[in-house]
């Protein structure tokens, strides 16, 4: 079975909960076929989001489209979005069975044919053989599993994910990541996930939408996301990263308190006032000849591969810098003096303060 | 001695009064209901055998029981949306609710009994209002029919339908009725196949308190039914105070409490049945 992915358009979505903004003017386009998470810290709106766009909250603004068509006024099922909740939601009291057929059996399809796409869908999440169980006799895993069967079986043109992994335990977590990045692939189908785990979020999804307070912050692919960051909250929120406040000499140096950094280029702001925010790989350790930043190691946690440095700037200002464990490379001690600079060709993330 | 053998002490009270307020009074009832004469000499299950053998005995124990379950499913059709319409109200009104479902609980039984004679009888609120817009030119009797003690019992035992169908309502994830509209799902499916059968613990639950309730008010039975309907607790108090037959008195009590107990035992497995298939 084949669903061809559909484009999904969210146009200046807004919502408020009495005085409470809680989305705030969100705009995304959605590739047909895509995987977007939206990804963010709790009480964000992520959630509130996904429950517009499936049709389970009305939005107070703004206007979704699925499949170029705007489905503001039908109710969920008429707009083909299918929802997963973060707790499965499967209906106790029922079979696997009769989970799987519930939706079919609302939309008075034959019994016949609903047996028949019952037993497609349980094969389809590798639940075959499980059909008379009832959703307590199960883990947690196959609970997803058949919650993803009950949702796919009315053929939904959008899958909307909340929180998907968050009930599992790490293990199966990445069992199920793969399990549903396949099921996607597979039937080409347009997903939302919402999600506040930054790995999940840059591992499955093609494009990530970080959001703030009601407001999506950057709406990239994970590498930009990552590596240039476009404010602040994103470059702390995702990833690792050390700040350090200064102001930019001619554009391309930061001078701070500890001394002159050189960056490389830097696009951005022309304002003196800046906060450059660094992840650990990419500052290195350079020899004290080279221009950087005088530092101490405070502590140092090898980490199979890597060497994690804590390090101090004359300042009182901390940097993590990571380098790699090559043979026959001694690690520095804590008390080293060392000077710290940027690895050549690293974006250089710097923020108007 | 460790604390956990000292701890079981703590039920020594409950359990002392129940064994001479409760235990002890229902042996003694037992040990009465077997004597064959008024006297209490001769032991012997003549009473079982005179009740179980008579029509006229069956009929009413008959219609007690069948009282009973109008009156349940009285209180269920008016508990059931009451319930429902409180978990869907907004806070305040909820208050609001909660104080009128839990009022009547806190009036005694003879309270609201004695309102429903004023409301049904002949210069009563009803008759009153029907003569008063020319729909009746004589007084309807309300009073001291079984409908109006099934009406009546329906409405005193009804917090008691009502609190537990709040209970179970509320335990029930708000996701589940979202996922089934979710997948297509009008609010009435919703209901029927998904609210319904998993508030069937409260329900169950509330039915047999409104129906052991039910069939053992003598209060209600007596003043609203006013004597023209013989009932079980009727039948006993008569026995014993007036025909002074203590042992026949006992026997009623006995297969009362066997028939009401029965039913309490039937309905408490079908309830676990629904309780593991709700909550596992």
């Amino acid at each position: 079975m084949t669903t061809r992915g559909v484009a999904l358009a969210l146009d200046g979505i807004t919502h408020r909960f009495g005085h409470t903004v809680a989305v705030d003017g969100v705009s995304l386009r959605v590739e047909p076929g895509e995987i977007v998470a939206l990804l963010g810290p709790s009480g964000c709106g992520k959630t509130t989001l996904l429950r517009i766009v499936a049709g389970l909250l009305r939005q107070s603004g703004g206007h979704v489209a699925v499949g170029g068509g705007i489905v503001d006024a039908l109710p969920p099922n008429e707009r083909g979005a299918g929802i997963v909740f973060q707790n499965y939601a499967l209906f106790p009291h029922m079979t696997v069975e009769a989970n799987v057929g519930y939706g079919l059996r609302a939309r008075g399809t034959p019994r016949k044919d609903i047996a028949e796409t019952v037993r497609r869908m349980l094969a389809l999440v590798r639940m075959d053989g499980f059909a008379r169980r009832l959703p307590r006799q199960l883990s947690g895993g196959q609970q997803q599993r058949v919650a993803l069967a009950r949702t796919l079986a009315v053929s939904p043109r959008v899958l909307l994910l909340d929180e998907p992994f968050g009930a599992l335990d790490k293990n199966l977590r990445l069992d199920m990541q793969i399990e549903v990045k396949r099921l996607q692939r597979e039937l080409d189908i347009t997903t939302i996930m919402v999600t506040h785990d930054q790995e999940e979020a840059l591992s499955l999804a093609d494009r990530v939408a970080v959001m703030s307070h009601g407001r999506v912050e950057q709406f990239a692919r994970p590498d930009e996301i990552y590596d240039r960051p476009a404010s602040l909250f994103v470059a702390t929120f995702v990833g690792t990263a050390s700040l350090l406040r200064g102001t930019l000499a001619e554009g391309v140096t930061l001078e701070c308190a500890a001394g002159r950094l050189p960056l490389g280029s830097v696009g951005a702001p022309s304002a003196r006032a800046v906060v450059l925010a660094v992840r650990p790989e990419h500052l290195r350790f350079v020899d004290p000849a080279s221009a950087g930043l005088d530092a101490k190691i405070e502590l140092v946690l090898p980490l199979g591969p890597l060497v994690v440095y804590d390090v101090v700037l004359s300042d009182g200002t901390t940097l993590k810098v990571t380098t790699s464990r090559g043979a026959g490379v001694t690690p520095h001690a804590p008390g080293d003096a060392v000077r710290v600079a940027l690895v050549p060709g690293a974006p250089a993330s710097v923020f108007a303060e | 001695m460790t604390p956990g053998a000292r701890e079981w002490q703590l039920v020594l009270p409950l359990a002392l009064f129940f064994a001479v307020f409760v235990f002890a009074p229902l042996a003694l009832l037992g040990v009465v209901s077997f004597y064959d004469d008024a006297a209490i000499t001769t032991p012997g299950v003549a009473q079982y055998v005179k009740f179980l053998t008579d029509r006229f005995n069956m009929a009413v124990l008959g219609q007690t029981l069948w009282l009973g379950l109008l009156a349940t499913a009285g209180a269920l059709v008016i508990g059931y949306p009451l319930a429902y319409i409180y978990m869907v109200a907004p806070v305040g009104v909820q208050r609001v609710l909660m104080l009128v479902i839990v009022l009547p609980l806190l009036t005694s039984a003879v309270v609201r009994t004695f309102a429903w004679v004023v409301i049904l009888g002949r210069q009563g609120i009803v008759n009153s209002v029907l003569a008063a817009i020319g729909l009746i030119d004589a007084p309807v009797r309300l009073l001291y029919t079984p409908s109006a003690v099934v009406v009546a019992l329906a409405q005193i035992q009804l917090p008691l339908m009502v609190l537990p169908v709040i209970t179970a309502l509320g335990n029930i994830d708000p996701n589940l009725r979202h996922a089934s509209h979710a997948l297509g799902a009008g609010r009435w499916r919703t209901f029927i196949e998904v609210t319904l059968p998993l508030s069937a613990p409260g329900l169950l639950a509330g039915c047999l308190l409104v129906y052991a309730g039910s069939v053992s008010a003598f209060v209600t039975q007596t003043l609203v039914g006013g004597g023209q309907l013989m009932l079980m607790p009727q039948y006993m108090y008569q026995q014993a105070i007036q025909a002074n037959n203590y042992p026949f008195a006992a026997a009623v009590a006995m297969i009362l409490l066997a028939a009401v107990l029965a039913i309490v035992i039937v309905v408490n497995i079908v309830s676990r049945r629904a309780e593991t298939l709700v909550h596992g």
